[in-house]
């Protein structure tokens, strides 16, 4: 049984792990210089840290010059987060359904659009998005930013939760109908709790995509009471009178934390979406 | 059952709704907004008539008469003047006389002007003068008209006689607002810097697709497929982090490793090498890291793909080629890269999209820098609607910039929706009337 770890019995893996190790090196080093900056200050000059510090998290409790308070800045990055996982979860969860269940009009061309749409590059139409949200008084706001974010995932969304409703056996509605459920309840409560799992790993991702997304809340929401994390580092970074790598970087790893902590904990779920395919 | 059907309908209403307005309500209006020149010296809303220095000049070749007159202060004797000058409360014969013998008169200058104010019998001072002379300066220049009638009206008042076709261009050139063109399309056809655009855009997606959506990651999923479970899920996790990490962290940690301060100027520096700006020295070297920032995150998702498809083929294949003496090589060539054709192309379509719209990478490291080299074409559509230096923000020429990209966008699309036959994936509901 020796060999069940081992795809090829007749070659070394040696060779080729050394390889992508050397490949991996940027990486490695990039994600660990990350992380061992924010609490060691090191000579100029030296690449090795000579002391520790906590100076560069000064950001927490220190608000910087024109800027907003680093935890109102979170609280909006979460509030955009949440709510776009939220709008997600809802309209998706109901468009899947019809579209792997229901009979409803054009439900073909639906299903197209919805795969068009998936592989459409959203980020195009920003400009005149930027236009209407101007017109009708949202630029700037949290809600236009967050609907605007919610719409440009929902076709990875729908069509995510359509290929789950279809694994779901149709007995299960089948059996419902018979006991004289409507066609809502059985949705509700027989449908839903059979792709909970898939529920989940969208509300992650969505999530996800949320505290991540720089280029929507930029353009559409960039003022310092709607700021979210990515917008306030990237100020941050643009501002050329107070370069600091070090505290660019413990403010990326305020930041980048909690989408470590969900990535490691629920890795299983989320790899189907990933792998899925993604914009970007 | 016509339950169904209105519960349909109903759930699908917010998906619905969302697409119209988040998705073909915008990419009609970036069709509408390219053809116009809107700006942000226009405004999105409407404009006014304005008579200013520069419409006066774009006036200078066709009508210089006209331009010349509009551009120099008018004097006329009007009602409204004569009643200002009696509001003035001077001497009551200054009003009396205008009216009685000036009134409708136009002066081109106001040396004209004043010269028949002195001549009242009542003497004004030469103090007087200037005042009586500044109600009657009935100039357009600089003057604000909510409509055009108002401009026409005004300017005929002053004198100016002007045909239909006359009126027309000064409307034109007078007016502040946005008006309907299709010089968006003539700039970007005919300016060398957009052709500049497009080779940069054409290299940029071709290279990054070649060499790391498509090359590297089909390296990765192959070598993490000859490596025991473990270690192929460690090197897996670690080529996702470029994917997963907020693309505003991910790029300062490539401004840590390429920038004067940064990692490989220090290790460098150890060895005597002056410390420089690698990101953005010349354009070579640019070129090099936008395209490995955007080729590691491309690769995460080609590395997936790809490893479940290669975990897809039966180990026996393996197993069998091995027996017979296959090497590696003759491995990867017969086994699994026929396997791959699909997965191959899906990767190529989507991420050609990708890369084609996505810009937040490059607008991060180098700003399309240095100099414009690393400009490609969403980022200049960027760059002129939404965010420049000039700070005239062009939103009609962007869009027209984004509507290339959208038709683009739903060619290749129609394209993918083909290869990949939706309509397989779409069975018939069981429980319908």
């Amino acid at each position: 049984m020796a060999d069940k770890t081992q795809i090829s019995v007749n070659f070394s893996s040696v060779p080729v792990i050394f390889l992508l190790t050397l490949v991996s090196l940027p990486l490695v080093l990039m994600y660990t210089y990350l992380f061992v900056d924010t609490i060691s200050n090191s000579e100029a000059g030296s690449l090795i840290p000579n002391e520790l510090t906590l100076e560069h998290w000064r950001f927490l409790w220190e608000i910087r010059p024109g800027k907003a308070s680093i935890w109102l800045v979170t609280l909006n990055t979460f509030i955009f987060a949440a709510s776009i996982t939220a709008v997600i979860l809802i309209v998706s969860s109901m468009a899947g359904y019809v579209l792997s269940r229901l009979n409803v009009p054009a439900r073909g061309l639906l299903l197209a659009g919805v795969m068009v749409l998936h592989a459409f590059p959203s980020v195009t139409l920003i400009i005149s998005i930027f236009i209407v949200l101007q017109y009708v008084g949202l630029y700037n706001s949290l809600i236009g930013v967050i609907l605007v974010k919610a719409a440009i995932d929902m076709p990875l969304g729908i069509w995510l939760m359509k290929g789950f409703y279809d694994t779901v056996p149709w007995e299960i509605e089948m059996a419902g109908l018979v006991d004289g459920a409507s066609r809502f309840t059985v949705w509700r409560r027989l449908v839903l709790p059979q792709i909970k799992p898939a529920i989940m790993a969208l509300g992650l991702f969505s999530f996800l995509t949320g505290w991540s997304e720089f280029i929507l809340p930029q353009v559409l929401a960039p003022g310092a009471q709607v700021q979210v994390l990515s917008v306030y580092l990237a100020s941050l970074i643009a501002d050329d009178n107070n370069f600091d790598f070090a505290t660019f970087k413990a403010v990326g790893v305020f930041y980048v934390v909690p989408v470590l902590i969900l990535y490691v904990f629920f890795q299983k779920h989320l790899m189907n979406i990933y792998g899925g395919g993604t914009k970007g | 059952m016509r339950t169904s059907r209105t519960l349909g309908i109903i759930m699908i209403a917010p998906a619905a709704t969302m697409i119209f307005l988040f998705y073909l309500m915008p990419a009609i209006l970036t069709g509408i907004f390219a053809m116009t020149n809107m700006s942000t010296a226009t405004g999105i809303s409407g404009g006014v008539y304005q008579v200013t220095q520069s419409a006066a000049n774009r006036l200078q070749d066709d009508m210089p008469e006209l331009a010349a007159g509009i551009a120099e202060p008018r004097f006329v004797i009007d009602d409204e003047g004569l009643a200002a000058l009696e509001a003035l409360k001077l001497k009551p014969g200054y009003v009396a006389e205008l009216r009685g013998q000036h009134v409708g008169a136009v002066f081109a200058s106001r040396r004209e002007a004043e010269r028949v104010i002195k001549a009242l019998k009542d003497r004004p001072s030469t103090r007087e003068v200037k005042q009586i002379s500044d109600l009657f300066n009935r100039s357009v220049l600089n003057t604000r008209f909510e409509t055009r009638d108002a401009l026409i009206g005004s300017l005929e008042k002053l004198g100016f006689t002007m045909t239909p076709e006359e009126q027309d261009k000064v409307a034109r050139v007078t007016y502040t607002g946005w008006v309907w063109t299709t010089d968006n399309f003539r700039v970007i056809a005919s300016s060398p810097d957009m052709a500049k655009i497009f080779f940069n855009t054409a290299f940029y997606v071709a290279v990054t697709l070649m060499l790391f959506n498509v090359s590297y990651a089909l390296f990765l999923a192959v070598t993490t497929h000859y490596m025991p479970p473990a270690t192929a899920s460690v090197f897996r996790a670690v080529w996702l982090l470029p994917r997963i990490t907020p693309v505003v962290i991910y790029v300062l940690m490539w401004k840590w490793l390429t920038w004067d301060n940064g990692f490989i100027s220090m290790f460098l520096g150890q060895f005597g090498v002056p410390p420089k700006n690698y990101l953005l020295d010349n354009a070579y070297n640019a070129w090099f890291f936008v395209i490995l920032i955007n080729g590691f995150i491309g690769a995460s998702m080609g590395m997936l793909v790809f490893s479940s498809a290669i975990k897809a083929i039966p180990q026996t294949h393996f197993h069998a080629s091995e027996v017979d003496g296959a090497s590696r090589w003759q491995q990867i060539r017969y086994i699994i890269l026929p396997q791959l054709r699909w997965p191959i192309l899906f990767v190529t379509c989507y991420q050609t999209l990708s890369l084609l719209a996505s810009f937040n990478e490059i607008l991060l490291s180098t700003r399309g820098g240095p100099g414009r080299a690393t400009e490609v074409w969403s980022l200049a559509a960027y760059h002129t609607a939404l965010n420049n230096y000039t700070g005239n923000l062009e939103y009609g020429l962007g869009a027209a910039l984004a509507l290339v990209l959208v038709v683009i966008g739903i060619v290749l699309s129609l394209i993918y929706l083909r290869i990949f036959r939706y309509d397989t994936l779409i069975s018939k509901p069981l429980i319908e009337d």
